[in-house]
């Protein structure tokens, strides 16, 4: 017997066609679902994912499993969460996700239950010359996950399959359309998988990190109101200020433009347009690169500074083994600490680090 | 495909299942109809009654037929409402269908406490004897537990509770079919009991109520099953539960001496090839044929996921409903160690094993080790 794919599947449309089409490629499929959060308050998401995932398994006569990944998930991604935040920065779960639980803990555990591969149904693609691995972007330049998967490693990715790399999501509906998978039309998920729609977001943070409240000023000093706790905003940040478009010289929209941590202030700008809300220059920490090396510095390249911006150009300036400085061609909007810049030379997806700080 | 999940689910007896299709093809009569067709439907249910109650050594008249042993348990605890003593004396490692029953009848006054077990899982009677108060209403005891198959010393226990004029209540689900249950010689006051579990089919259990103590339905309407439990009944179910119980009273003695063998094999071999296995339990008082037992160093949904894909379907003690595999609440009260709980699975032999099964059994977890 050829030894099995492990698909993790989440019950969406995604994962569930992932499984479909290695089932028609041939291949040993068998799938498996994670239950990475324990709890979750008074919804049961994780439940009715598992049915959807069960149904669409029956549907393509392929065994499913599950597992449990709560504890992992709480120590390698949760802690750092709430670490972060608690921090005032702005952390992306979803990047650490990937590197300790879809690419660690499962595969380690695919690898135990006698997987050859692991799949998943991340719009990436995998390319493999003389066992060196590149990761690209998906061809579905509107759904490219790679800005998620900068944290892999070459055996992480030798280990990997992605195949709806190469198709798009409507095509990816239409598959599962026409294969009745009864998944077809099911929303995508949004926001952060522990907390669901993102009207909870503060609710949920304000039951871990206590609440700070302190002013909102103006970037020229003028006091404009109150916030609750300097954690619970994001750079950039436009609704929930409490400050109204009237407030101030015209009707323009109010941003967060900073956090002013030593007077636990927070710092407003109005007009997405205003200078303040705009830097050229970042450091960035915790560097990683795919293929194990960096690239040389000062060679021009191209990075996303958070997930679905479109390419911006930039250098990096100086460079040592876990942090640089990168300058970028044009100011970018809301460069926010705790945030990844990933790294990219045309198609291929270098790595990235965490945003410490812009100028 | 090679079963030996007994303690989660039976196959339906070839008997049975003959049974219950003859009665859904000719008898569709309402068994509270006064003509032909209803006294027919009636007989058999009247029938199966005796069979039950013959089973157990009860009288028919102490025989109600329920949708589950869940349902069961719920009718006895539900009834706790009606009485003045609303305190409960239970056990840590007691099925949801009791412990979870209590939690949500607190809603309704009803306060309970929990009898620790010792690490075979038994409970020491002195421990009842100074948990019961002045309002305690009732104490409710599982027979044989389903993970680990530990007897209860049920016999000591109602005496304990007589002594003191509190009711006994017992989800006998996992004894019966392994070991003689006999309602006279235990004294116990209410029994749970479902068919699925010894060969009858699912959707079917039945309450044992003695004589003259009281009860009040949690369904309600024409009164069938003298106001215990209305509904038209379910009379294929009953019918072949009447035939799974008549099979027990058969066929008790070679089963218990099938399951000891098939246990006793099963174990020497693992121990042979593995020494540091763990059987949890308790040497003396179990139930023949579900076997717990911790492989240290793997986890049990390795073992699962690998034995599944040979087509041996075992489980680990408590699969929750997003199957996903946790720690086992049972080995957590018996004071076993975290890393033990996650590396122990449940065989439970049944009637269809043979030694050559258990061999392969055998076999195929030891190359789980080699490798």
């Amino acid at each position: 017997m050829n030894e099995p794919i492990i698909v993790g599947i989440s019950g969406g449309v995604d994962s569930s066609v992932t499984a479909l089409r290695l089932k028609e490629q041939g291949f040993n499929v068998e799938c498996v679902f994670m239950k990475n959060w324990e709890g979750g308050g008074d919804q049961c998401d994780a439940e009715e994912d598992y049915k959807d995932a069960l149904s669409v398994c029956n549907q393509i006569g392929v065994p499913l499993r599950s597992t449990n990944f709560s504890e992992e998930y709480w120590k390698g991604v949760f802690k750092n969460f709430i670490d972060e935040y608690s921090k005032g920065r702005t952390p992306n779960p979803d990047v650490l996700c990937n590197k300790e639980v879809k690419f660690k803990a499962f595969l380690h555990y695919a690898e135990d239950i006698g997987g050859v591969k692991i799949a998943t149904g991340h719009y990436a693609r995998i390319n493999e010359e003389n066992q060196a691995y590149k990761l690209l972007k998906g061809l579905d330049s509107d759904k490219d996950q790679s800005y998620f998967l900068y944290l892999l490693n070459q055996e992480m990715l030798s280990k990997s399959l992605f195949p709806l790399g190469e198709i798009d999501k409507k095509e990816v509906r239409k598959i599962a359309k026409n294969n009745g998978l009864l998944n077809h039309g099911k929303k995508d998920s949004t926001g952060i998988c522990f907390i669901g729609e993102q009207k909870f977001f503060k609710e949920f943070l304000k039951k871990y990190i206590p609440s700070n409240p302190g002013l909102i000023k103006s970037i020229d000093g003028e006091t404009c109101g109150e916030h609750d706790g300097l954690s619970y905003y994001t750079i950039g940040q436009r609704k929930g200020l409490g400050v109204g478009g009237g407030h101030g010289n015209n009707q323009e929209a109010w941003y967060v433009s900073e956090k002013d941590f030593k007077n636990n202030t927070l710092i407003i700008s109005q007009g997405s347009n205003h200078p303040s809300l705009f830097h050229k220059n970042l450091s960035a920490d915790s560097l990683h690169w795919i293929s194990g090396y960096p690239p040389s510095q000062n060679t021009n390249l191209y990075a996303k500074i958070r997930y679905r911006q479109k390419d911006q150009e930039c250098n990096i300036t100086t460079l040592g083994e876990t942090s640089c400085n990168v300058q970028f061609s044009v100011p970018q909007f809301a460069v926010t600490p705790g945030q990844s810049v990933v790294f990219y030379d045309g198609d291929v997806c270098l790595g990235g680090g965490i945003i410490n700080d812009r100028s | 495909m090679l079963y030996f999940d007994h303690a989660a689910t039976t196959p339906v007896h070839p008997e049975v299942a003959e049974k219950m299709d003859r009665v859904s093809r000719q008898d569709f009569g309402n068994p509270s109809s006064i003509y032909s067709s209803g006294r027919s439907s009636k007989s058999i249910i009247e029938k199966a009654r005796i069979q039950t109650a013959a089973m157990i050594e009860a009288l028919p008249s102490e025989i109600f037929f329920t949708g589950s042993g869940t349902e069961s348990n719920n009718i006895v605890l539900w009834s706790l409402l009606y009485q003045k003593n609303k305190h409960v004396i239970t056990s840590s490692i007691e099925h949801p269908a009791v412990l979870k029953v209590l939690d949500e009848l607190t809603i309704f006054g009803v306060t309970y406490d929990i009898l620790k077990v010792d690490s075979t899982g038994l409970i020491n009677p002195e421990d009842l004897r100074s948990a019961i108060k002045g309002d305690t209403g009732l104490i409710s005891i599982m027979y044989v537990n389903n993970e680990v198959g530990t007897v209860q010393k049920i016999k000591e226990l109602v005496e304990i509770a007589h002594d003191h004029a509190v009711p006994f209540h017992s989800d006998c689900v996992q004894s019966i079919g392994k070991m003689p249950v006999s309602s006279t010689r235990l004294g116990v006051d209410y029994m749970s009991f479902s068919a699925h579990k010894f060969y009858g089919p699912k959707g079917i259990g039945f309450l044992y109520k003695k004589k003259g103590l009281p009860i009040k339905p949690l369904i309600i309407g024409g009164g069938q099953e003298s106001n215990v439990r209305a509904g038209t009944e379910n009379l294929s179910g009953i019918a072949g539960l009447g035939v799974a119980s008549a099979l027990v009273t058969n066929e008790l003695n070679n089963r218990i001496e099938h399951l000891e063998k098939l246990q006793t094999y099963f174990k020497s071999k693992i121990l042979d090839k593995y020494p540091k296995a763990i059987f949890h339990g308790n040497e003396q008082l179990y139930a023949p044929g579900i076997c717990s037992l911790a492989i240290p160093d793997i986890k049990n949904e390795i073992v699962l996921a690998k034995l599944d894909r040979k087509g041996i379907e075992i489980s680990n003690g408590s699969a929750c409903s997003s199957g996903t595999v946790g720690l086992s609440p049972i080995l957590k009260q018996m004071g076993i160690k975290d890393s033990i709980n996650q590396s122990t699975i449940r065989v439970s032999f049944g009637r269809g094993n043979t030694i050559e099964d258990v061999s392969y059994l055998a076999k195929s977890i030891s190359e789980l080790l080699d490798e």
